[in-house]
């Protein structure tokens, strides 16, 4: 045991090799032919007999006291099964779930209080949504405006009527700690040079496509709710929204639906499948709550981080990096359903792909009237790589040294993993010079430094910018609560689990126990499977579990799922494997070890025509016990179970001084995009775009290359046009997606050219990383990097986003003022 | 409650229902018909899901009254292929991974069929303003233009 | 999301419009419904009666009128796109749809019911502002003709009576010989952040006349006066340019909402009216 703690030995059963058949294929998706027939069930497709329809009435203001609040002429609206207040409510059902400690409550319905702008008031259910719509038009509430909390930094302050939570005592900040690690006093005395930035990070949020939607029922003979629903988690903590709902775990089936994106957004929705459940009791009918786009902007379960850094670097004169130190002031908006999770997941790679001896963290988590925040696409890992990226730039800047050769200086070596960052958490593997050469040769840097100097002759100013980033997968629970000042929920287990049976005719059937949600489950399933069991994937058929039937599956987010999955699959495969060979190697009278599993056969090693096929051995395995070993283990049929554990985990130190391995399965990314900035309106152009990402062993290279290129797109989102913007009476300006502005193909690049380097994972099965959220997590500290390096002419310097037209112009606008 | 009888065709077949003037096309077909191929993302117009042809070109679904279609035509993805049989515009999206979660792209795949039997040999800047009005939030777009030049080519190969 | 209830009514005929509008006070036409249906799924407006002119035939023409144009109420967006007598006639419109709304919309909405609707940032009123058009107005009380400067009197708000209907747009013949079209917004195919429709006649090397109307900066769209001022009399060098941009940017007012601030509206103002200008002299040569 170090001060960073301990590395465990590896579990690996797989090792990477280079003769896989399927594994690291781009095979066409198995989920597609019925998405692309629309024959797919999401959850608005699902109608179920007598089903009812709900609107909530969301509140105006973003803070007041409810004084009262009359529901009797919705009541006598034709149509009408139920209008119900947050009093309603609150006799059938508790607090939502929270992972805050201590918690922070939350009501499915506002009883006394709003603390945000379309924090729901009331809700109706009727026969239609429309007339659900005319219902909440005419409840009548009478508020009393409370002080609305906007500016995070002011909440730090705030008193009195401002306070949204006054239990939690005379204050707005949600949780205040400051953590260290390692020498960070030393490191700073020691340094030559810091650099000092705030840095300003926008709220944005993932805005799938599809909003979240639930069917509830109730059935009163058993006393059950069921609950179809396009959540994810449900097989994890699911048994949650039955304890909220007042019902025992076991009375309560959560159905996976499919959902039309997610982003991190659907990771665990409770607001949805709760107030569904409870009108559905309440009218004795099922219920359909499915969300319109201003009920999900203005109060879905993920707004994503929002955050001031102010943000110090510390040096040596020779470029090499000491020490980080950050003050954060994130604006979680009125409630706290994660905790500070997204701050447990920063911690995982908050010093980048660099060598940097030590850490401080000083967090005040702020609860002001917006919407609560929830997870989007690198949950708060993101923004650290926003800040370590912009202050190596303004280091390399402020030294005279070059951008990347500074990054390759202080870049962890091959030879040094698995490596402990200073939090604790393990690097498991990585070779970022390889990625960082890789993007260069795509990129043509030398060709586009050309193109720039002349296009700067012409008064045109082109950019390039060089961001070198850490792309985590696999969290463990423990960074959801590492943070907590109380003990609260201290779980550490994050597996998940499969279910695999071969049917007496050779067919296999997966089941899986975490949902889609836009990511490609079934074909990765598909993949490993018939790698397993060297089979044809189109003899597999993908199924998902219920909460009935469900195995303990945390679920995708936190790009888990392919390396959580891929080990789950090993594992049952393993088990159905060894029965194969058992039962040929007693119907063929040979030795288990002279067998080999090929193409689909048991083959006697050596002898040619010796060999049963799966199908054979799967009829004998079913129907024929009297032909197999007298084994009581040896039961009739071939299916097998497993949840795979998290394959690298340790606690936290009890003193702290590091947060145990939690988040190891590190990929890497470099992404060089190419702008041209117009000085005169602030647009930005993209005229180029390289990423090449290391995410270990590919499994499907093709899917893997829409993630990255979507979580790009996502990035320039966020870089460029995404805000969840609030004015100073809290009112959400950008509710509608008029005016939430989501990347179109118009301000997309043409071409992102991809590239891949394959450093395996020691750690995972066939070496498999995660690589759901590296887009996104790359493209913003690249095209900051890229805008800065082309307004550089004028001292431009980029610290805060999103920067749309008006943004940028204001910052060129002010510099040429400065110069002027 | 006032309703209007209207007639409409849709994928070829004839409908008759009495519907409130106020019904959205879109609720008009997901739930009156149960043709829940058509999407609703965000029902304001911006995002595209919602995409049908009407008449022979598309529309908006969300923007359109379905007391509106009364005598139209209307095509959705239902009418489009079957997993047995898909369109070429199917098939490609397929082969050149054209989704990821799948709701934006039946209002895709109509816009890209509105395309090409306008033009069958887009240029990738034909392509990209077509489909400029449709949002993607999972896949970047860009392979969505690829499997619309391949579409174009299964078009034209199997073309008269 | 739904709209609040309504009647329904559907015309046959202009004149039945016409009826239904004179006795429907509360009524309003439902063209395209491209922006109105949109607005009324968010409850924005609640119109009581909706006429609907769709099935009103013979109304969606582009024909000839003279050495200039006349389109019909119901001509959609994507006809007048792609219409070759606009293009040759009023190139200037043809220009500016590259930046209105995309194909789909374009499909269903009208020319007549976008000027109608009056978003303050729309582009096709900063259009007919350049090119003067007029715009005919019917009711049963009669027909009348209003200039397109007089049309556009505030935020959703026109010269149009309640009991009128917009049965046609007449574009003059070419009076200028340089014309040019340019927007900001966030994202293609947005409503605009900043328009600025330009049109100049220069007669040898000396501006003439010019007309530079701005949309998005104001309650509806209108012409910069000083802007033209500073480009009539003389050749369109760097000098002029700069201060018609200079001139422009002086002469609007703009508001800040989440798009961009003011500051940024009047910089794009000057921005675009250099360039159109620019490009509208580059055409005349």
């Amino acid at each position: 045991m170090t001060e960073r703690g301990h590395i465990p030995e590896s579990r690996q059963r797989e090792k990477p090799r280079a003769d896989l058949q399927w594994i690291g294929k781009s095979m066409k998706r198995v989920e597609d032919p019925r998405l692309l027939v629309g024959k797919g069930i999401y959850a608005d497709d699902i109608n179920e007999p007598e089903m009812a329809h709900a609107a909530v009435l969301r509140s105006p203001h973003a803070h007041a006291r409810i004084v009262s609040i009359d529901v009797s002429k919705a009541q006598e609206l034709p149509g009408v099964l139920c209008a119900m207040t947050g009093a309603d409510a609150a006799k059938v059902c508790d607090p939502l779930p929270t992972w805050a400690s201590p918690p922070v409550l939350q009501a499915v319905i506002a009883d006394d209080r709003v603390r945000h702008v379309g924090e729901a008031v009331a809700a109706v259910a009727a026969v239609d949504r429309y007339i659900a719509e005319d219902a909440c038009d005419l409840i009548e509430v009478e508020y009393e405006p409370l002080p609305p909390v906007v500016d995070p930094e002011e909440a730090l302050t705030s008193t009195g009527d401002a306070v949204l939570h006054p239990e939690r005592g005379d204050t707005n900040i949600g949780l205040e700690r400051k953590l260290t690690f390692g020498p960070v006093e030393e490191d700073f005395a020691a340094a030559d040079l810091v650099i000092e930035r705030r840095i300003r990070w926008p709220r944005s949020g993932g805005q799938p496509l599809e909003t979240v939607g639930a069917v509830a029922s109730f059935d009163d003979g058993a006393g059950r709710f069921t609950i179809q629903c396009n959540t994810s988690m449900y097989n994890y903590c699911g048994w949650m929204i039955a304890s909220t709902l007042r019902v025992a775990p076991h009375k309560l089936n959560i159905v996976p639906t499919l959902a039309g994106g997610s982003f991190g957004s659907k990771m665990f929705v409770h607001k949805v499948p709760v107030l569904a459940a409870v009108l559905a009791r309440a009218v004795g009918r099922p219920v359909k709550f499915m969300e319109d786009r201003i009920d999900n902007t203005t109060s879905c379960d993920n707004h994503a981080s929002d955050r001031v850094y102010y943000a110090k670097l510390a040096l040596k004169r020779d470029g090499t990096l000491l020490s980080l130190k950050t003050r954060i002031i994130d604006d979680y908006g009125a409630y706290l359903q994660f905790g500070v999770g997204q701050h447990g997941n920063a911690l995982s790679q908050c010093v980048g792909p660099y060598r940097i001896n030590s850490v401080e963290v000083d967090l005040a988590a702020v609860l002001t009237n917006k919407c609560q925040q929830g997870a989007y696409r690198g949950f708060g890992s993101e923004v650290a790589n926003f800040v370590i990226e912009r202050l190596v730039d303004a280091a390399a800047d402020e030294l005279g040294i070059d951008r990347i050769a500074l990054r390759r200086q202080n870049f962890i070596q091959p030879d040094q993993f698995p490596y402990l960052i200073p939090t604790g958490n393990m690097y498991d593997s990585g070779n970022y010079q390889a990625v960082l050469d890789e993007t260069l040769k795509l990129a043509d840097l030398e060709g586009w430094r050309a193109k720039q100097a002349e296009a700067r002759k012409e008064g045109r100013y082109i950019g390039i910018g060089v961001a070198t980033c850490q792309e985590r997968s696999v969290f463990s629970a423990t960074e959801f609560w590492m943070w907590n000042l109380e003990p609260g929920v201290e779980w550490t287990s994050s597996p998940d689990g499969v279910s695999v049976k071969i049917d007496p005719t050779g067919k296999a059937f997966v089941t899986l126990h975490s949902p889609f949600w836009g990511n490609s489950p079934e074909t990765v399933a598909a993949q490993v499977l018939a790698e397993q069991l060297t089979i044809d994937p189109a003899d597999i058929e993908i199924t998902y579990s219920d909460t009935d039937q469900g195995l303990n599956s945390t679920g995708p987010g936190g790009s888990r799922f392919t390396v959580m999955v891929t080990g789950a699959i090993v594992g049952a495969a393993g088990k159905i494997r060894e029965k194969l060979l058992r039962i040929a190697a007693h119907l063929m009278e040979a030795d288990v070890r002279d067998l080999t599993l090929q193409d689909g056969a048991v083959h006697v090693k050596g002898v040619l025509d010796m060999k049963m096929s799966i199908a054979e051995l799967a009829d004998k395995a079913h129907y024929y016990r009297l032909s197999m070993p007298e084994d009581l283990d040896l039961t009739s049929g071939l299916d097998a179970t497993y949840v795979y554990d998290h394959p690298v985990t340790t606690l936290p130190d009890p003193d702290e001084r590091h947060m145990g391995i939690f988040y190891p399965i590190m990929g890497h990314s470099c992404h060089i995009p190419v702008v041209e900035v117009d000085v005169e309106t602030g647009q930005v152009h993209f005229l180029h775009y390289a990423a090449v990402h290391d995410c270990g062993t590919m499994v499907n290279p093709m899917t893997l290359e829409g993630h990255i290129r979507g979580g790009t797109v996502n990035g320039i989102g966020t870089a460029l046009f995404e805000e969840f913007s609030y004015d100073e009476a809290g009112q959400l300006t950008t509710a509608l997606w008029t005016d939430y502005l989501i990347p179109t193909i118009k301000e997309s690049p043409a071409d992102i050219v991809v590239g891949h380097v394959e450093t395996p994972s020691p750690f995972t099965e066939y070496g498999v990383k995660g690589g759901g959220e590296g887009g996104r997590m790359g493209g913003p500290p690249a095209i900051a990097a890229a805008i800065e390096d082309a307004l550089k002419p004028l001292g431009v310097t980029i610290d805060s986003l999103p920067l749309p037209p008006s943004k940028l112009r204001a910052l060129i606008r002010d510099a040429q003022a400065r110069a002027a | 409650m006032e309703r209007e009888t209207i007639s409409v065709t849709v994928n070829g077949r004839a409908y008759e229902r009495a519907v409130e003037p106020r019904r959205l096309l879109s609720d008009f077909l997901r739930e009156d018909l149960r043709l829940t191929g058509t999407h609703v993302g965000c029902e304001h117009g911006v995002c595209g899901s919602c995409t049908v042809m009407m008449d022979g070109v598309t529309a908006r679904s969300c923007l359109t009254f379905a007391v509106m279609a009364d005598g139209a035509e209307i095509e959705t993805i239902e009418g489009l292929g079957s997993v047995e049989a898909m369109h070429p515009v199917q098939q490609a999206f397929w082969e050149k991974h054209g989704l990821q979660c799948g709701f934006c792209t039946p209002g895709m795949l109509m816009t890209a069929v509105e395309l090409l039997k306008a033009n069958p040999d887009p240029s990738v800047d034909d392509i990209r303003d077509a489909i400029s009005g449709n949002l993607c939030r999972c896949t970047g777009y860009q392979t969505i233009v690829e499997s619309i030049q391949y579409a174009a080519k299964l078009m034209r190969e199997d073309g008269p | 999301m739904k709209p609040a209830r309504f009647r329904y009514l559907r015309a046959a005929s202009v004149n039945d419009a016409l009826q239904a509008l004179a006795e429907n006070p509360d009524a309003q036409i439902l063209a395209g419904g491209q922006s109105l249906i949109a607005m009324m799924n968010l409850r924005l407006v609640k119109p009581a009666c909706l006429i609907d002119i769709n099935r009103i035939s013979n109304i969606g023409y582009i024909d000839e009128d003279g050495d200039g144009v006349a389109i019909g109420a119901l001509a959609r967006h994507n006809d007048v796109k792609h219409s070759p007598l606009i293009r040759e006639r009023c190139p200037l419109l043809t220009e500016a749809y590259e930046s209105i709304a995309h194909h789909t919309v374009r499909n269903r909405g009208t020319l007549g019911g976008n000027l109608c609707h009056a978003d303050p940032s729309s582009e096709t009123p900063a259009v007919m502002v350049a090119t003067g058009a007029t715009l005919m107005l019917q009711s049963l009380r009669g027909q009348r003709e209003v200039g397109a400067e007089d049309f556009f009197l505030g935020t959703y708000e026109t010269a149009r009576r309640q009991d009128e209907m917009l049965t046609e747009i007449r574009l003059p013949g070419r009076r200028t010989d340089g014309w040019a079209f340019a927007e900001i917004s966030n994202r293609h195919g947005d409503f605009a952040i900043a328009v600025i429709a330009t049109t100049l006649r220069i007669e040898d090397g000396r501006c003439e006349a010019a007309r530079v109307v701005a949309s998005g900066v104001g309650e509806h769209a209108a012409r910069l006066e000083p802007a033209e001022e500073a480009l009539i009399g003389g050749p369109i060098d760097d000098a002029r340019l700069d201060a018609a941009a200079a001139a422009a940017a002086g002469a609007v007012d703009p508001h800040s909402d989440s798009h961009a601030d003011a500051a940024y509206r009047r910089d794009a103002i000057a921005a675009l009216t250099r360039r159109t200008v620019r490009r509208a002299a580059a055409r005349c040569d």
